[in-house]
């Protein structure tokens, strides 16, 4: 087929306003699939994808359609992960497109992502083709979101669509507008090959299957190819793409989009944004650049039962093969035993980790409080990169610390904007910027929207940020972050002891002026959850040798059965058996013996 | 309550069947209201020479709250039947660590009970159940918590008040005049045989601890096809658990344990065989060893649960 027939575009939207049920009609209107064929969502093949209306892995779909001018169009829908923490593939995503179906809710209007992402295709030269969805709803108001459009992004009202995914309403337009508004692939199929890797996955049977973008050149099976960014060699064990099953093809040809089998054993070999060429006749220039994106949020993954650790390190290996961007070191603590310490791209990686770890592999675990990585450069000179605070040096050991910052922006109904610049600024944020979305004329229910910039340390944004976020703003506040880089910081270590007795799995690295209120948190909770002992117990938050923070959990005086005749003492005995029972499944800190549960609490502990 | 010719029946059969010596412990349990003075003479003359009333309480609000049909004037006059039929040994129940109870509300109740001048108090902390309706209450915050130091403090109450006019403190909850200690009950606590007739009784006898059913109707099905009663409960108890309930049973007594005795009993010395349990609890102030015998101290006797869990077998 033709290049200039060829349409390569994604939809850019938020969670839930409608992308992959647009993407189901555009399947059907093309007649790719019929309607009761498409059944739930193609695109979103993971059950845990549906459960929470987001894509983790970007796919492709071919559709045939044939438009109104006579010719049929080849129209290559790629599809994007939705949420923040995957910005790395869906800039690699736009990277592999001419142009964007902005997606936005008529009932919600532009959100924070939205905007981020719809910035990010404008970089990358996209052609971005707006739409309004929903206004079947009764509570669309297209008009608004309009506006909003118009003042944020420019787009006026016959470039933007109206339509309704659900009904169909509006999307043959929409496919009239891809075919003539987003421009066909650039790229010469006689050029040594040039292809960019937008995702891959691990298949037992063919290895890792890439899925590409080929800019110049061609590719066919049993190509020689190599990954500039790596270097890694490999043979293409078949060719195709997806309509929307896989379908194998003798070729793909420049501005072509589809997938490859490399036989590869890791994703971890051939990673998202790297450039594909061919051994023999190799360009010499990558696509774009390329960069294996960095976790940014670490935690500490522990089975419930010692005895599960082998079974979480496969599952965790296992992983791993379909996502490059998880890491992990073992690591052991006294309390939680043998475990990993996991890097991810953000808390919803954590989070999706988390939740497939437990549901695919029936695993109880144990997460500790995420942190982020720490560069600390010693009185020495030497630099370290600290991922655990058990591992931050003593204080006299410190000459400098760096934390890593984000860019935040967070759009908001303007009724919530005090309150939510006060949970930024103390969360430690530097005002940026405040942009109104609308007219004053046509406003919501709270008021109009404003979009709210700051910085702030990632530290900051890990445990309740999101949730006070939401419910500050009654669930309204949409928000996106980018990474801005390292920056020096002043921060210690909070210790907490028991009985005297430190205990690694609560150490937290805190601003100096928050140690004595988040070691007071921490000590109230302990004195909360642990049960009292046969003797007093000290439980203190300290900074180095300050002790900043303590409560006593007094010695207990009490534990008695006032009867004991002869036709109690099986069923009194039976008691004193399960109390035993009980203490041999305590933890033993410093003497002091403590339920797992009640260290769980605290690990939870914002 | 047992009727006086039940009463009589009773007594007659065992004296058909067992010599009983003149001196054996005959007890009943009574409960205030019901006890009147022409019951309770009719009962010490056929021969039952200790009562045991369950007063609870000598606060009306606090016997409203535990559900009693007495109440604390009725408490004093069975006492005064019980004195005026004859019977010189009398024994009486209290019940502290109710929910809203203060430790002045306490020290009325066990002033005023020492003031009746019995032989013998059984005094017990409130034991919690779930879905009775003081649980039920406090679940709704219609009562308080109650709080475990108030008991503890309670406790020790006791403990002073009882010892100024000369009670023993002869196992955990219970204190007697000398010589007048429930001679039944120190049988238990001694780990020693026992029978026990009729429908729910437990017996505890060649090793076997077994319950009779506690289904009137199967019972006595039984009983009129000459059969013997259909158990709930027969347990073996093997030597080692009979050695864990010896200890953990004596240990409740105020003299505790001889160790002289466990070592014919059991032929072991408890010292070397229980070292760590021993001195650990010696450690942490709950148990002591005095002239041959090991007991809980004044703090041991409020946390014996601590102490008893450790000398469970396995």
């Amino acid at each position: 087929m033709e290049q200039a027939l060829t349409r390569n575009f994604c939809i850019i939207a938020h969670i839930d306003h409608g992308k992959s049920t647009l993407a189901d009609r555009l399947i059907e209107l093309t007649g790719t699939l019929g309607r009761e064929e498409i059944g739930e969502q193609v695109l979103d093949s993971m059950e845990l994808e549906r459960e929470r209306g987001i894509t983790i892995k970007a796919k492709a779909v071919r559709l045939n359609y044939e438009a109104k001018d006579g010719n049929t169009y080849r129209l290559n829908l790629i599809d994007t992960p939705g949420h923040v923490d995957f910005s790395y593939e869906v800039s690699r995503t736009l990277a592999a497109c001419e142009g964007a179906v902005l997606v936005i809710d008529a009932t919600q209007g532009i959100q924070a992502q939205t905007l981020a992402n719809t910035y990010l295709a404008m970089e990358h030269d996209l052609e971005v083709i707006p739409v309004i969805n929903k206004i079947d709803l009764p509570g669309s108001e297209p008009e608004r979101v309009l506006e909003e459009i118009k003042n944020v992004l420019g787009y006026t009202s016959p470039d933007v669509l109206l339509i309704s995914a659900k009904t169909g309403q509006g999307v043959p337009r929409l496919l009239e507008e891809i075919v003539r508004r987003i421009p066909p692939p650039a790229g010469d199929a006689h050029l040594p090959l040039r292809a960019l890797i937008f995702d891959s996955h691990y298949d037992v049977y063919r290895g890792v299957i890439a899925y590409l973008r080929v800019v110049d050149g061609r590719i066919s099976r049993g190509d020689n190819l190599r990954l500039i960014g790596q270097d890694t060699e490999m043979e293409v064990l078949e060719v195709g793409y997806f309509a929307p099953e896989p379908r194998p093809a003798p070729e793909l040809l420049a501005g072509e989009v589809g997938y490859i089998a490399t036989g590869l054993k890791s994703v971890e070999e051939c990673r998202v944004g790297d450039t594909v060429t061919s051994v023999s006749h190799g360009a010499a220039e990558p696509l774009i650049g390329y960069y294996p994106p960095k976790p940014m949020v670490f935690a500490g993954i522990y089975p419930t039962q010692a005895e599960d650790y082998k079974e979480l390190r496969e599952a965790i290996e296992k992983l791993n093969l379909n996502d490059a961007s998880l890491t992990y070191e073992p690591e052991s603590s006294p309390i939680l035993g043998h475990g990993f310490r996991c890097g991810f791209l953000g808390l919803l990686h954590l989070d999706i980790v988390r939740e497939r770890l437990e549901r695919e592999f029936y695993l109880s675990l144990v997460v500790t409080v995420p942190g982020v990585s720490f560069i600390i450069t010693r009185t020495s000179g030497q630099k370290t990169t600290v991922v655990n605070p058990s591992d931050f040096p003593v204080p006299a050991e410190i000459a400098k610390i760096e934390e890593p910052w984000v860019k935040i922006s967070v759009i908001t109904p303007s009724s919530f904007i005090g309150s939510l610049m006060e949970l930024i600024t103390q969360s430690e944020g530097v005002y940026k910027h405040t942009e109104y979305l609308g007219h004053t004329k046509s406003t919501g229910e709270f008021g109009q929207r404003v979009r709210l910039e700051y910085e702030l340390p990632l530290r900051s944004m890990l445990t309740t940020f999101y949730d006070q976020l939401k419910s500050r703003s009654r669930g309204y506040a949409s928000l996106d972050y980018e990474f801005i880089g390292y920056r020096e910081a002043k921060l210690v270590k909070l210790d907490v002891l028991v009985n005297d007795v430190p205990v690694d799995a609560f150490s937290r690295i805190v601003p100096p002026e928050r140690a004595h209120d988040v070691g007071k948190a921490m000590v109230a909770k302990l004195k909360e959850v642990i049960p009292r002992q046969l003797f007093r117990v000290p439980i203190q938050a300290a900074v180095g040798s300050r002790i900043v923070a303590r409560e006593d959990i007094s010695a207990k005086r009490k534990d008695v059965l006032a009867k004991c005749y002869g036709g109690d003492i099986t069923r009194k005995r039976k008691l004193l058996e399960k109390q035993k029972e009980g203490k041999k499944k305590m933890k033993s800190i410093g003497r002091v013996e403590v339920p797992k549960e009640a260290f769980l609490d605290v690990l939870k502990l914002g | 309550m047992l009727s006086i010719k039940q009463i009589a029946d009773i007594l007659a059969t065992v004296g058909s069947l067992y010599i009983v010596e003149e001196t054996a412990e005959i007890t009943i349990e009574a409960n205030p209201g019901l006890a009147n003075m022409a019951y309770l003479t009719a009962i010490r003359e056929l021969g039952v020479n200790r009562l045991s009333l369950g007063v609870q309480s000598l606060n009306d609000a606090e016997l409203a709250l535990l559900g009693r049909i007495h109440t604390a004037a009725e408490a004093r006059e069975a006492v005064r039947f019980a004195r005026g039929s004859g019977f010189d040994n009398l024994s009486v129940d209290l019940i502290y660590g109710l929910p809203g109870q203060t430790l002045g509300d306490w020290r009325k109740t066990l002033d005023e009970a020492i003031a009746l001048e019995p032989e013998h108090l059984s005094l017990y902390s409130l034991t919690l159940e779930t879905d009775t309706p003081i649980w039920r209450a406090i679940e709704e915050d219609s009562l308080p918590d109650i709080d475990p130091d108030l008991s503890a403090d309670q406790y020790e109450l006791a403990e002073d008040l009882l010892a100024a006019p000369s009670y023993g403190h002869y196992e955990i909850s219970n204190w007697a005049r000398k010589g007048q200690e429930c001679r039944h009950n120190l049988a238990y606590w001694q780990n020693l045989p026992y029978l026990g007739v009729g429908v729910a009784a437990h017996s505890y006898l060649d090793g076997h601890r077994f319950a009779n059913t506690r289904s009137l109707d199967k019972y006595l099905a039984d009983f009129s096809e000459k059969l013997p009663p259909v158990l709930d409960l027969d347990e073996e108890i093997s030597p080692g658990l009979q050695l864990a309930e010896t200890v953990i049973l004596g240990l409740r007594l105020g003299e505790g344990i001889d160790i002289n005795n466990i070592k014919n009993r059991f032929g072991i010395d408890i010292l070397t065989h229980y070292n760590r349990p021993v001195e650990e609890m010696a450690d942490a102030g709950l148990l002591e060893q005095i002239d041959g015998h090991i007991k809980l101290t004044r703090r041991g006797q409020l946390l014996s649960n601590e102490v008893f869990w450790r000398f469970l077998p396995g």
